[in-house]
């Protein structure tokens, strides 16, 4: 953090309310919202906090970006007369960040092109990208039913344990790895040691047959679950920044990760509390919308390059009509909607093939083949789906002779919608697959018109394409 | 939490269907009673009369007649279907058509012609489903088939039979063993010479008397082998019904059950959902004021 100490508006702590604190400056030198401010705690170092509140007569309300141990009323608290600004540019790539852009990997100071306000208006309509092109995954349930948007915004949601940090560290091996950009990720609120994994995975991983390692194209940016609300609530933006200069100055397509955007949500609603504001529904911030909207809007596209993000959204209880995830929704072009009783069928991703969609998934941009197909697939899974109830009451034979056919299929396409992963190689055994978009269509395709009737249940777990499943049921044949 | 509203809405409808299959199941078991007196009443009249038509046949006078003579003609066989009209009983129609399908391919390949009759709505459109298009259909047979009902359809038989165009009869039915155990057979019912020695054996012991014929053993035969295939036949549509009505009971039975069981989870579903979304309403209410207090 730049600051000159000549120059400072030093102030005076008056409050301390856990993880948020008052000052008061004098009446004519208050900081700016958003304003970063430091507070020197001695052998418990340099406390960063930002400027939430204005509370009249000099006196201003800060969140504090990382522990309030040791804080006292009376101590020295300085603006720095900035928000807080993270190091961008390639001195960042293959390094791993907290919320303030202090390195955390042990390997000494960055030597950065440049420092960046975390704070940023959304890029101006005029600005916007309006080109809409598929981004194949190889992973069949997402490209068939979920295409997701090169340059867009794709979304995770799921309960706990549902896989939400598998498919996204998936996605990370399967994209970043064939990818020639660079990629930031941003781990908030979640485990520790899920970022540690994936910091030394993605050491090992190499990108293509380049030999260097994706960590070199990456920077990570870590507030995890043991760090205070404010470093939490703050943690996603400074990833952003990072990525948002890589856009605006290298016009090369740029990934963004973020496991998980709930906590975002989350941390801001314990930041409110702390601030005094009213909840709102359930308990949230009354400001949800607006934090929300404010950070998705900043991960945009625009003429001079593009992010695409892939955001896990951590669904609590399971109820998708939580304010929280139901405000993240509303950005995401593509949403992906981890199911728990799929997931206890043993079927993995679990992804809901009804409750999912996409925005493209329309066939002026996928085509009319695949949307046909996707279509299909869906109107049989959701009759199989109504006629659950009544296979569970009287049996399947009392259904009529096209619905146990429907029946039949669906089965068979549900199970067919499994895959190996490439990072769950090691807990399988089974090497993962990446299906090319046009076998997963034709495979789909030929599951529907009824081709692969014959062939048992079980062949179609955990395979690419059919012609797999084919092998798989020959195998099963002779035990 | 699933929404509490959408999960009263399936309670409802589980709980509709499941007023139907206990209603069915009464009216199954009221029938099954009756179905099953007619059919056992019929048995030992069934026995008797193909016991007497055996020991006819065995009585070593050089008596033949054309309903019982073993063919070698492989030109025309005919196989009869017996399903129900109404479903809602289980694997009864299921089972059924299974065995059609698998004796019809059979008779296909010994024979040029198969013609395929069927009674009953259900069978129809299930085999017709599967490509086996049926070339004589009843629907007329309920739970109480009347022989008077029967004795056309089989007199015809005979006459085809009779005059050399019809070679083989099969018939595929849900054989009623006892009450707890039915099965989906096929019989041959004509030539009658099969039927007859089949009971036979079983019923060696007791039908050993000799009997004196008259006026003569063929003019008894030509009266009473007819008639046991009539009533073999026959017996065959009552079987068939009780079968049908015990299948009914059993799978009402347990669909009962198993909607019993689905509302009690969504109950139990519903009263958390419900009691979830008070708790949440009530916690914002209190965090609100709280809130406004300070």
């Amino acid at each position: 953090m730049a600051s000159d100490t000549a120059t400072q508006n030093v102030g005076r702590i008056t409050q301390v309310i856990g993880s948020t604190f008052d000052a008061q400056f004098d009446d004519d030198k208050l900081p700016d919202i958003y304003n970063a401010v430091e507070i020197d705690l001695g052998e418990n170092g340099i406390l960063t906090g930002e400027v939430q509140q204005h509370l009249g007569g000099g006196r201003i309300r800060c969140v504090a970006l990382g522990s309030t141990d040791g804080m006292v009323r009376g101590q020295d608290c300085s603006d720095t007369g900035a928000p807080v600004s993270v190091p961008v540019g390639n001195a960042t790539l293959g390094r791993v960040f907290n919320v303030l852009g202090k390195p955390v990997d042990g390997r000494g100071d960055v030597a950065a092109d440049g420092y960046r306000p975390i704070h940023q208006p959304a890029p101006v309509v005029t600005d916007l990208s309006t080109n809409t092109e598929l981004f194949e995954t190889g992973i069949k349930v997402i490209d068939l039913l979920t295409p997701f948007v090169r340059g867009g915004k794709a979304g995770l949601f799921g309960g706990a344990g549902l896989g939400k940090t598998v498919i996204l560290t998936e996605l990370i091996a399967r994209i970043a790895s064939s990818h020639g950009g660079y990629s930031v990720f941003a781990g908030v609120g979640e485990r520790t040691r899920e970022g540690t994994d994936l910091w030394l995975e993605m050491q090992e991983a190499k990108i293509g047959d380049t030999g260097r390692s994706v960590i070199e194209q990456t920077c990570m940016v870590f507030g995890q679950m043991n760090e205070p609300p404010g470093a939490r609530l703050r943690v996603a933006l400074s990833a952003l920044t990072m990525a948002e200069h890589f856009r605006d100055t290298t016009g090369a397509d740029t990934l963004l990760f973020v496991d998980n955007i709930f906590r975002f949500s989350q941390a801001g609603s314990e930041v409110s509390a702390l601030l005094g504001r009213m909840p709102s529904a359930v308990g949230y911030q009354p400001t949800l919308a607006t934090e929300m909207g404010a950070l998705q809007e900043r991960i945009a596209s625009t003429k001079q390059g593009a992010i695409t993000s892939v955001q896990a959204v951590y669904v609590p209880a399971d109820d998708p009509t939580d304010p929280a995830p139901a405000t993240a929704f509303g950005n995401l072009d593509a949403f992906l909607y981890l199911e728990r009783n799929i997931a206890s069928k043993g079927i993995y991703p679990a992804v809901d093939p009804l409750a999912s969609s996409s925005r493209i998934l329309d066939p002026q941009y996928v085509g009319d083949r695949h949307y046909q197909i996707a279509r299909q697939v869906q109107t049989i899974l959701q009759r199989y789906r109504e006629l659950q109830d009544i296979i569970a009451i009287l049996g399947v034979d009392e259904l009529s002779e096209d619905d146990k056919m429907i029946v039949h299929r669906a089965r068979r396409l549900e199970r067919f919608l499994s895959q190996p992963f490439l990072v769950a190689e090691v807990f399988t055994g089974k090497p993962g697959e990446i299906t090319p978009l046009e076998d997963t269509l034709r495979s789909f395709e030929e599951i529907c018109n009824g081709k692969w009737d014959h062939l048992p249940e079980g062949a179609f777990m955990y395979v690419g394409s059919v012609d797999q499943a084919e092998e798989q049921a020959k195998k099963m044949a002779e035990g | 939490m699933a929404n509490a509203r959408a999960l009263d809405k399936r309670r409802k409808s589980v709980r509709n269907i499941r007023k139907i299959t206990r209603t069915m199941e009464l009216i199954a078991t009221a029938r099954f009673k009756k179905a099953m007196d007619r059919a056992t009443a019929a048995t030992s009249y069934t026995k008797r009369i193909t016991e007497v038509v055996a020991s006819l046949a065995k009585s070593g006078t050089e008596v033949q007649h054309p309903l019982l003579e073993e063919r070698t003609a492989t030109d025309n066989a005919a196989l009869i279907v017996l399903t129900s009209n109404r479903g809602l009983c289980g694997g009864y129609n299921g089972n059924i058509v299974r065995e059609t399908m698998r004796q019809f391919d059979s008779l296909a390949d010994a024979y040029q012609n198969v013609k395929l009759i069927v009674s009953g709505k259900r069978g129809i459109t299930n085999l017709e489903f599967r490509g086996y298009s049926a070339d004589e259909t009843y629907t007329q047979f309920e739970d109480e088939p009347l022989f008077e009902d029967i004795k056309p359809i089989a007199d015809q038989l005979l006459d085809e039979f009779i005059a050399g165009r019809l070679d083989r009869l099969e018939v595929v039915y849900t054989k009623f063993i006892s009450s707890s155990k039915q099965v989906a057979v096929v019989e041959t019912l004509l030539p009658l010479g099969d039927v007859g020695s089949a009971d036979e054996e079983s019923e060696e012991g007791g039908s050993d008397a000799d009997f004196e014929f008259f006026p003569s053993a063929e003019s008894i035969l030509e009266e009473v082998v007819p008639m046991s295939f009539r009533i073999n036949l026959f017996k065959c549509f009552l079987d068939a019904a009780v079968s049908e009505q015990i299948a009914r009971m059993v799978a009402m039975k347990s669909a009962t059950e198993n909607a019993d069981d689905m509302i009690r989870n969504l109950s139990m579903t519903y009263n958390r959902a419900r009691q979830s979304q008070i708790t949440g309403e009530i916690m914002e209410i209190i965090g609100g004021v709280e809130a406004l207090k300070s």
